[in-house]
């Protein structure tokens, strides 16, 4: 197999797909939280990279990801067949650090928000808790891999067609509630109205240390071009700065989340 | 063997392929890929005398052979650039050719950060004006697009400055022949060429533009033959040496603008699609200088066949 080949690319569930590439190198180095950027070959007057979260790794070099045809580039990307070989730069981006042994994690996750944190629910040691929302249950995705990994899953849906009708939001009390005394760990991914709300949540429970995936355009992917950026906190006139979500993040502590006017 | 160097005037680089200002960060963002030191130089983002926020969100958006950015020089300022680890510090330890772009919203601004390298400016090669940026209120363009405050502007600094001054200039004008004679008269050592071409574009399901600027800076392969004609009217208006620069992709590319009168060039949002873009380009040149027999890149120098 050549560097950068794609080994499959797959429908995963309605408009998800799932693509695996062989990048041995990358594999070995991806921490939870990161993300390779791709050059889609077969984009023509297009030319920018593309940023994918990547959702898991395996030891004999393959790396997962899962993506939502949503414009040019998710199309192309999906009529990709096995054998194209592509140039990924990874993995880039500062993760999400592991629970430690004693804590109890949470994560919450919007959307196709659980394919960037599951390999912190594979990885840890601690089990806990993922709640996850979308928008109808043909969105819940993962919710099985989560299970395996050892997490109790809950779900919401808006149009409450499976789980809790309303945010994903609304389920954590209840999961608080049930592990009181626990030294509990917050992680985040999803879209960014939702980590705003969730910032502020966590930011009014003390959960400070919770660490939440923004992201936003990007462009270089490494910190150059300062296109990607977020509000964080900052000790200036303002009360906050433009943080580049490629290479600051695009994992934040909660507590330094901005949550006013983005 | 290839002889690459090439003889700005005040200054020497190892070969013609530079970094554009704002597509490399400081430098330290590409430490990882390759040795700074193999670049001509590195240009680094705008440095003006305050930490700036830069626009708001989104800030670029991708076009047909190109992009839109409308960043809007968020920077660190000039004391956090001179004592941040990650700025000019680091860019010692390189050995790289640096050279500082410089912008402000005032001339007082502009000789204020001006003085204020000049002062530090141990492994500073040179300064480039930035009298060009499309995306910011005050200043910038507004500098380059008035003959008179052009060439105000670059005096101003000349006056505060020892160092080689690079002017940058503005596409977006009717004669840029006109401006370069201009920031020569008023003693830059040198121009680079062009900036950005102002543009826009439109979702038309949202009606909204696609960047919160409303207009950015066209950048990328789209505006390579725009850049080529300037930089080939600029070299027929003056004497100094002149950093083309607009789309180039490709070793051939950069042959284009060297052909049309540039001596060196810069590499900008080809760096967004691969960070390896300028080490290529100087193997570009070199592949091409050897397949045409050449012994030095000044050969090719305003080379053009008419």
């Amino acid at each position: 197999m050549k560097i950068g080949e794609i080994v499959s690319n797959r429908i995963l569930q309605d408009d998800y797909y799932e693509i695996k590439f062989y990048v041995p190198e990358i594999c070995k180095k991806t921490q939870p939280g990161q993300f390779v950027h791709v050059k889609i070959t077969n984009l023509q007057d297009r030319i920018l990279r593309r940023p994918f979260s990547i959702s898991n790794v395996s030891e004999d070099g393959l790396l997962t990801v899962i993506y939502k045809v949503v414009g040019q580039g998710t199309e192309a990307l999906s009529k990709l067949p096995a054998g194209t070989v592509c140039d990924l730069m990874g993995s880039l981006g500062t993760p999400y650090s592991m629970p430690k042994a004693d804590e109890f994690p949470i994560i919450v996750a919007g959307g196709y928000g659980s394919a960037a944190t599951y390999l912190i629910a594979k990885n840890s040691q601690a089990k806990g808790i993922l709640l996850l929302g979308a928008r109808s249950k043909t969105d819940l995705i993962l919710t099985d891999k989560f299970a395996e990994a050892g997490f109790d899953v809950r779900t919401s849906t808006n149009d409450g067609s499976q789980g809790h009708k309303g945010f994903v939001t609304e389920l954590i009390a209840k999961a608080l509630e049930e592990n009181k005394g626990k030294k509990i760990r917050f992680y985040a991914c999803g879209p960014t109205p939702m980590l705003l709300a969730l910032a502020k949540i966590l930011q009014e429970l003390g959960y400070d240390d919770g660490e939440l995936s923004l992201d936003h355009l990007m462009c270089c992917g490494v910190g150059a071009c300062f296109a990607c950026v977020v509000k964080v906190k900052a000790d200036n006139e303002d009360g906050w700065r433009y943080a580049r979500t490629c290479k600051e993040g695009p994992v934040f502590k909660a507590i330094d989340v901005y949550t006013g006017e983005q | 063997m290839i002889d690459l160097s090439v003889d700005l005037g005040k200054f020497k680089i190892a070969n013609p392929v530079m970094t554009a200002s704002g597509t490399f960060g400081y430098g330290f963002e590409y430490k990882d890929y390759y040795d700074l030191k193999e670049l001509g130089a590195v240009v680094v983002k705008g440095i003006a005398t305050k930490p700036s926020h830069g626009n708001p969100t989104p800030r670029v958006a991708e076009v047909s052979s190109g992009m839109l950015n409308a960043i809007g020089l968020q920077g660190p300022g000039v004391d956090k650039f001179l004592n941040g680890a990650e700025y000019m510090p680091f860019l010692r330890t390189s050995a790289a050719t640096v050279v500082v772009n410089i912008w402000g919203k005032s001339i007082e601004e502009y000789c204020d950060v001006a003085a204020r390298l000049d002062a530090e400016s141990e492994g500073i090669a040179a300064l480039e004006i930035n009298i060009s940026c499309p995306n910011i209120k005050e200043g910038g363009v507004a500098f380059g697009t008035d003959l008179k405050l052009a060439h105000k502007v670059v005096s101003e600094i000349r006056k505060v400055t020892s160092l080689p001054l690079i002017t940058k200039l503005s596409p977006n004008v009717t004669c840029i022949a006109d401006f370069a004679r201009a920031v020569v008269d008023a003693g830059s050592d040198m121009v680079s060429l062009i900036n950005t071409l102002t543009g826009m574009a439109i979702n038309v399901e949202t009606r909204r533009p696609y960047i919160a600027n409303m207009t950015g800076g066209l950048s990328g392969p789209a505006i390579k033959p725009v850049a080529v004609r300037m930089v080939y009217e600029v070299a027929q208006a003056v004497d100094v040496p002149i950093i083309g620069m607009g789309g180039i992709m490709t070793g051939d590319d950069a042959v284009e603008f060297l052909l049309a009168g540039a001596s060196a060039i810069a590499v900008g949002t080809a760096i967004f699609v691969d960070p390896y873009a300028p080490i290529k380009v100087i193997k570009g040149i070199e592949d091409y200088l050897k397949r045409q027999g050449c012994k030095s890149v000044k050969e090719i120098v305003g080379a053009m066949v008419k």
